[in-house]
This record gives structure tokens, C-alpha cells and sequence, in this order.
């Protein structure tokens, strides 16, 4: 009615006071607004560049780095080029991510569940852990981190595990897979990759049966079967011989040890200590906002849901894991998405504790590369990490959705 | 609806205009978009020097008992502020970490970088400009003594401390490579982490500019269990730094390091600067008694190298009181950081390589 009626005495309106001038000139100005804003920051940056003969340029990316990087998943030479040396820096950024992402939800979800349980003591421990870690600045955890693992004994006087894992401050050594030749090792994990997709449709097929039949199917147990018996046959024939030249084991274990004048450990995998102290640090830290997220999650699902499930006859456990849990889900996922991208982000802290990840190795490569070229090229590393999680977060979250019904 | 709208449109334009003005002039005070500016006009301006150095390494920088700035490199800073502005006092430390040397000088937010700044080939293409070499360095490794080591070609395969940003940080790749080491580095971003690493065993050993460890080993409580192998792995010459593009003010802090450089070779002492003519040509130049040395093309007073004098003494003066016996206690007769010659004598060389261009 009200639309109607503004347009018919459209006519008469003087024009500083028409609703459809006024509408658009709103939508040029701040479109003007923001082009001015971004091209006064892009002109002013050209100028400062320019005027101060600050070098910029991608040429260097091609070029020998010749530079060490402390510690590297990836091998790594200094005789290898900036590009590849920058990938190194964002696989041990993204090692840290993914592993602290993994713990960090576990964590959370187990502290959030405690912060509710009806238990006095885990309920105030949970309250405590979340206080405090929530605030304190995370630099401070890290710095308190770094000296509890130096506080652990040095190299040679460090604990060892049956020669087999060893613990000092200069990281945590133990044994892992080194593939026997790149052939064998990479058929191998190629079949394991198509035996996880055959698990798994086989896991959703039975599943599907069992929602619309009702005949219980194990559909878990025999896709996790399926899996591990694909695999393991793979892993049998390539070690007899059969479809591997050499007759080997596709992987062989590595075992961590002592060596040199200085007992520093080689083999194995070894997570250094700045490593553990950023891990310890990130994910104990995210963890208490991860647990306050699940708690809020899960008491927005409204009560009667509890109740109802209660009155079916399913136990406390069972109701959180099936009825309560995954309509929590929707509410939880996109805040805990966030709280990833935040752990991936505050990594870059890890330079304060002598760990190489992405921000640590860059900034050591503007000594000898344009600090301008290096620094985009670290916004649109972490960019393009976090546009990752989004993506995953909001396909999972769609995955979730209620969908009507 | 309509005025709201109205209100919001005369807002937005308000903020255009003040964004079109702030385009049009872009310089301010602290002088980070005014290239054109003299550096020497706006220093005299803001009425004080603004220096990048540090206050974590005893010696070159650091707090005394009562958290005032001293130092080797805060001494410098304090003589081109009593050259510019006429008072030592007129200075402001910015404390920054190693690798933010080069984005610090370089966007020109800082009047001096004076930070055990070693001069290279890229640093000076790319940083700012060198004025004088104040302090040659070279890098060098300390252990503990329980490693019964003796050499830096005995660290095969030992984990080595290192600060992030810094020449040692290069030329610790280098060292290994060439002696096919296999050194793994520990990179921190401050000094202090790197000194908790060492001490706690995390990495075998830590390099540094040897003045640099022989200051920070001083602070050790167990100073002797600890040695600084004789190894020198390379040059590093340390001096102060002005941002590019003001070829005045970079001949400024030329001139005023030579003059605490001659105040030392003409024997002209702190205490006891003198004010009137003394008869010796040399002396009365430099103290503007007399002739030129070209403080009026430089934009100095023509006493300005009585106010450096003053401030913070001759350039043996400095060295004493913050490297040498009243500081970290390093050697320098005989070694590379004294005098190339006798003041009284003209053909008494003194075996140094601390020497600046003549003052005149």
C-alpha cells in the first residue's frame, strides 16, 4: 500500500526529497566512497615505494634462498629456490594448523561437555581451565610454554625411551614411516586412498539400508573392514613381491637416534621443541573458546528436546550424542570455523619461540628479498588458508542444515 | 525517512571531503610520506631526533639502574642530537627487533638507525644509507666449556642459536656450507629468547658479533663455563644508518662521527672542550673557533662540534665508558677499532682502522 502510494505521488516530489534519487545517490556516493578509499591506499603505497626506491618484484621467487630453515617436514636445501623454500615455511604452518585444529576440537568439545555435566568437580574445573586460559594474551601461554619445555633436560642429557623415543628440550623424537623406494610406497598409498573411498561407500550404502529397512547392518564396522582389508592385501602383495619389484614392505619404520659430537637426534621424526611449546600453547588456548562455543551450542537446543529424549528411555550420553549434539551442530560449526581460522592465524606467533613456521621463515627472506613482495605474499598465503576452512566450514555446515522435513 | 537519508547523504560527502583533503596533502609531522622535506628541517622542527636502536644488549644499548637509555649506539644517536639540535636530551629511542631494521629505516619513520647495524652491499642498496664504520665486528660462536670444543669447524651438526634478521643469520649458512657442517639454526625474533635457548641447552651453541656475545656472556651468572671460540666467521662492520633520498642530512651524520672520530685524534676530552682560540689550527677548526669545515653547507651551528663534545665526549671517550673498562671491558689497543694514528704525532700509526675523512 505504502509503495503504491510513494509511487503515485512520485510527480510531485521536489528532488532532494524523492525517495528514488535519494536511494541512488546513497549508492553512488559510497561506492565512490570506498573505490576513493582503495585507490588512496594503492596510490599512496606506489608513492611511498617509489619516492623511497624500495625494491618490490616477484624475480627473486626463481632464485637460490641460501638460507637454512631450522626445521622442515619437507626436504629442504639452501640450495632450493625462495618459491620452494616459502612452501616449505606454509607446510610447517599447516602441519601446526591441522594437528592443533584436530586437538584443539577434541579438547574443546571434551571441556565444553564437562563445563555442563551435572559432576561438581569436572563442572568448576572445566569453569577454571576456560577462565584462565581464555584470559590470558596467548603470547604470554607461549612464552610459558617455551620455558617448560626448556626446562626439560638438554640433548644429551634428555630421557630416552627405550632407544626408541627420546624427550629433551630439543624436541620429542620417535619412530616413523620412511617409505622403502618411492615406487612401492606410492602405489600403496594410492590404493589406500581408493580403499577409504570403497569403506566409505560401502559405509553410506549399508547406512541407507538400515535407515529404510530397519535391519541392523553394521554399516560402520564393515566399511572400516572393507578399508583395512583392501589395504592390508595391497600391503601383503607389494611385500611378497607380487606387484612391487624389490619384494619389500612399501614402509619401513624410521628409529630417532643420537648421533654426532653433540647427541643430536637423526631418524624418526622429531617434533622440535619450539614445535610442541606453539602446538601445547595454540590448542590449549583455542580450546577454551571451542568450549565455550559447544556449551552455547548445545544449550540453545531447547529443553523439551533433553526431556523428550530422556522420556524415551535413552540415556544421558546417548541423548547428547544423538539428539541434542548434532542439533547443536548448526549453531556451533560457523563459530568454531572462526576459532580455526584464529589458530591458524595466531601461529604466526611462533617466530617469538623459534619455531619456522610461514611468518618466521618470510621474515627472515625479506633480508635478502623485497620485504614488499614477501609480505603479500604472506597475507595471501593465510588468506587462501582461511578461505580453505571457510569453504570446508560452509559445505560442512550445509551438509547439516536443517533441510525441512 | 527522507531527512534521515538526507542527514546520512551530507555525512558520507563530509567524509569524501576530508578523505580528497588528507590525499592533498600528505606529509605530517612525524615525516613518513614527507620525502621532500629535509630530514635537518623537520628534526629542527620537532625539536628532537628520533633513533632506532635497543635497550637489550649491554654496551651498545640497554637501561641502567635507573632506566635511562646508555650505550655505544645511544651515545651516537645523542651526538647527532647535540649537533642538530644543540641538547644530547633531545632524543627518542625506538626499540625495535633485528629484522625490523631494514622496513624501519627504509619507510624513513626513523631520523637514525643506530642498532649494531652491519653495513652490506644489499643492506645499503636497499635500507639507507651508511655513514662511517664505528665499530668493526666480526661473527663469532660461544659454547659451553662441558662441549670441550675448541674450534667453530668442531660444530657438525650442532643446533645453533641465532637472532632472526641479522647478518650472522646469513653468514651462519654460509659458514656451514662451506664446511660441510650440517648446522641446524634455532631463529628467534629476540634476543632475549635466544639467550633462554642457549642457556637452557636448546641449541649447542649461539652466534653473534663477538662484542655482541662478549657483552651478553658478561651478563651470564656462570660467565666461565662458557667460551667464545677464536673462530671469526666474518666482517661486520657496525655504524649508524639514515634513511635514502636526503643526501644533507647522511653527509650530517658523516660529519658529526668524524668529529667525535677527531676529537679523539686531536685530544679534545669531554671535560674539557675548550671555548676559545687554543693556537692549534686543527683543534680551533674543528671547534669552530676558526675556518670551516663546512658546517654552514651542512646546516650546523658553527660550535656544533663543542656541543658533540660535550654531550658525550671524544670517540675513545664513548668506547671507554660503554665497550671498554667503564662498559663490557673489550680490548682495543692494537686491535682494529683503534685510531690509524697518533694525534700528537703525525707518523705514529696506531695499528687501527677507525679513521673518518678530514675535517676540513
Amino acid at each position: 500500500m505504502d509503495t503504491i502510494l510513494r509511487t503515485l505521488t512520485y510527480q510531485g516530489i521536489p528532488i532532494w526529497r524523492n525517495v528514488f534519487v535519494i536511494r541512488w545517490a546513497l549508492q553512488i556516493v559510497s561506492g565512490l566512497l570506498v573505490v576513493l578509499l582503495v585507490s588512496w591506499f594503492f596510490i599512496n603505497v606506489g608513492n611511498a615505494i617509489e619516492d623511497r626506491d624500495i625494491p618490490y618484484g616477484f624475480s627473486f621467487l626463481s632464485r637460490e634462498y641460501q638460507t637454512p630453515i631450522g626445521q622442515h617436514f619437507l626436504a629442504y636445501e639452501s640450495s632450493d629456490t625462495f618459491l620452494y623454500a616459502f612452501f616449505v615455511a606454509l607446510t610447517n604452518t599447516l602441519i601446526v594448523s591441522v594437528v592443533g585444529v584436530i586437538l584443539a576440537t577434541i579438547l574443546g568439545i571434551v571441556v565444553g561437555v564437562c563445563r555442563m555435566s551435572s559432576n561438581w568437580i569436572a563442572s568448576k574445573l572445566a569453569l577454571v581451565y576456560i577462565e584462565f586460559f581464555r584470559n590470558v594474551p596467548l603470547l604470554v601461554h607461549l612464552f610459558f610454554w617455551f620455558y617448560v619445555v626448556l626446562e626439560l633436560p638438554p640433548v644429551r642429557e634428555g630421557y630416552g625411551i627405550a632407544q626408541k623415543v627420546y624427550i629433551n628440550n630439543g624436541g620429542l623424537s620417535f619412530p616413523w614411516p620412511s617409505p622403502n623406494g618411492t615406487g612401492p610406497a606410492g602405489v600403496w598409498l594410492l590404493v589406500v586412498a581408493l580403499a577409504i573411498v570403497a569403506g566409505f561407500v560401502t559405509h553410506r550404502r549399508l547406512a541407507i539400508r538400515e535407515t529404510t529397512t530397519g535391519a541392523t547392518s553394521y554399516s560402520l564396522v564393515l566399511g572400516v573392514a572393507v578399508t583395512l582389508g583392501i589395504s592390508g592385501f595391497a600391503w601383503l602383495l607389494l611385500s611378497v613381491g607380487l606387484i612391487g619389484s624389490e619384494g619389500e614392505p612399501p614402509f619401513g619404520l624410521s628409529y630417532p637416534e643420537p648421533h654426532g659430537t653433540f647427541g643430536r637426534i637423526s631418524g624418526g621424526l622429531t617434533l622440535s621443541g619450539g614445535l610442541i611449546a606453539l602446538l601445547v600453547g595454540l590448542v590449549t588456548y583455542t580450546a577454551a573458546f571451542i568450549a565455550e562455543i559447544v556449551r552455547g551450542g548445545v544449550q540453545s537446543v531447547a529443553r523439551g528436546q533433553t526431556e523428550a529424549s530422556r522420556s524415551v528411555g535413552l540415556s544421558a550420553m546417548n541423548t547428547l550424542r544423538h539428539i541434542t549434539f548434532p542439533q547443536a551442530l548448526r549453531v556451533i560449526v560457523p563459530s568454531i570455523i572462526s576459532q580455526y581460522l584464529n589458530l591458524t592465524k595466531n601461529s604466526s606467533l611462533a617466530g617469538a619461540i623459534g619455531y619456522s613456521d610461514l611468518t618466521n621463515v618470510a621474515k627472515t627472506m625479506t633480508q635478502t628479498a623485497p620485504a614488499v613482495s614477501i609480505f603479500i605474499m604472506i597475507m595471501v598465503a593465510y588468506l587462501a588458508m582461511s578461505l580453505v576452512y571457510s569453504v570446508i566450514g560452509n559445505l560442512y555446515n550445509r551438509h547439516i542444515r536443517f533441510t525441512g522435513g | 525517512m527522507g531527512l534521515k537519508h538526507f542527514v546520512i547523504l551530507i555525512g558520507l560527502i563530509a567524509m569524501v571531503g576530508i578523505l580528497a583533503t588528507a590525499c592533498s596533502n600528505g606529509d605530517d609531522d612525524n615525516g613518513a610520506v614527507a620525502s621532500e622535506d629535509a630530514r635537518l628541517d623537520l628534526v629542527k622542527n620537532r625539536g628532537k631526533l628520533i633513533c632506532a636502536s635497543r635497550n637489550d644488549v649491554p654496551g651498545y644499548g640497554s637501561l641502567d639502574a635507573s632506566g635511562n637509555n646508555v650505550g655505544f649506539d645511544i651515545d651516537l644517536c645523542r651526538a647527532v642530537a647535540a649537533a642538530v639540535l644543540g641538547d644530547p636530551k633531545a632524543i627518542e629511542i625506538r626499540y625495535i627487533t633485528a629484522s625490523e631494521r631494514g622496513p624501519t629505516i627504509q619507510s624513513g619513520e626513523v631520523d637514525l638507525l643506530v642498532r649494531t647495524v652491519t653495513w652490506t652491499s644489499s643492506r645499503d642498496a636497499q635500507w639507507g644509507n651508511y655513514a662511517q664504520t664505528m665499530f668493526y665486528d666480526g661473527q663469532g660462536f660461544i659454547v659451553k666449556k662441558s662441549l670441550g670444543i675448541s674450534s667453530a669447524l668442531e660444530l657438525k651438526d650442532a643446533t645453533v642459536c641465532v637472532t632472526q634478521g641479522t647478518t650472522t643469520e646469513l653468514n651462519l649458512q654460509d659458514f656451514s656450507t662451506q664446511n660441510n657442517l650440517n648446522i641446524t639454526p634455532l631463529t628467534f625474533e629476540e634476543s632475549d629468547a635466544v639467550i633462554a635457548a642457549y642457556q637452557a641447552g636448546q641449541c649447542d651453541a649461539f652466534t653473534n658479533d663477538r662484542s655482541q656475545l662478549a657483552a651478553i656472556g658478561s651478563g651470564f651468572d656462570n660467565r666461565s663455563d662458557h667460551v667464545i671460540l677464536p673462530d671469526t666467521i666474518s666482517e661486520e662492520p657496525l655504524g649508524p644508518v639514515v634513511p635514502h633520498g636526503d643526501e644533507q642530512w647522511f653527509d650530517i651524520v658523516k660529519t658529526v662521527m668524524a668529529i667525535l672520530i677527531y676529537g679523539e685524534a686531536y685530544g679534545v676530552e669531554q671535560a674539557s672542550v675548550p671555548s676559545v682560540a687554543t693556537g692549534d689550527t686543527k683543534v680551533d677548526r674543528l671547534l669552530g673557533i676558526t675556518g670551516s669545515y663546512g658546517q654552514e653547507s651542512l646546516g650546523l651551528s658553527q660550535t656544533a662540534a663543542q656541543d658533540v663534545l660535550k654531550a658525550v665526549g671524544n670517540y675513545g671517550e664513548v668506547y671507554d665508558r660503554n665497550l671498554g673498562p667503564g662498559g663490557i671491558n673489550l680490548p682495543r689497543e692494537n686491535g682494529r677499532n683503534a685510531l690509524w694514528a697518533d694525534a700528537a704525532c703525525t707518523n705514529c700509526p696506531k695499528g687501527g682502522q677507525i679513521y673518518a675523512a678530514p675535517l676540513r
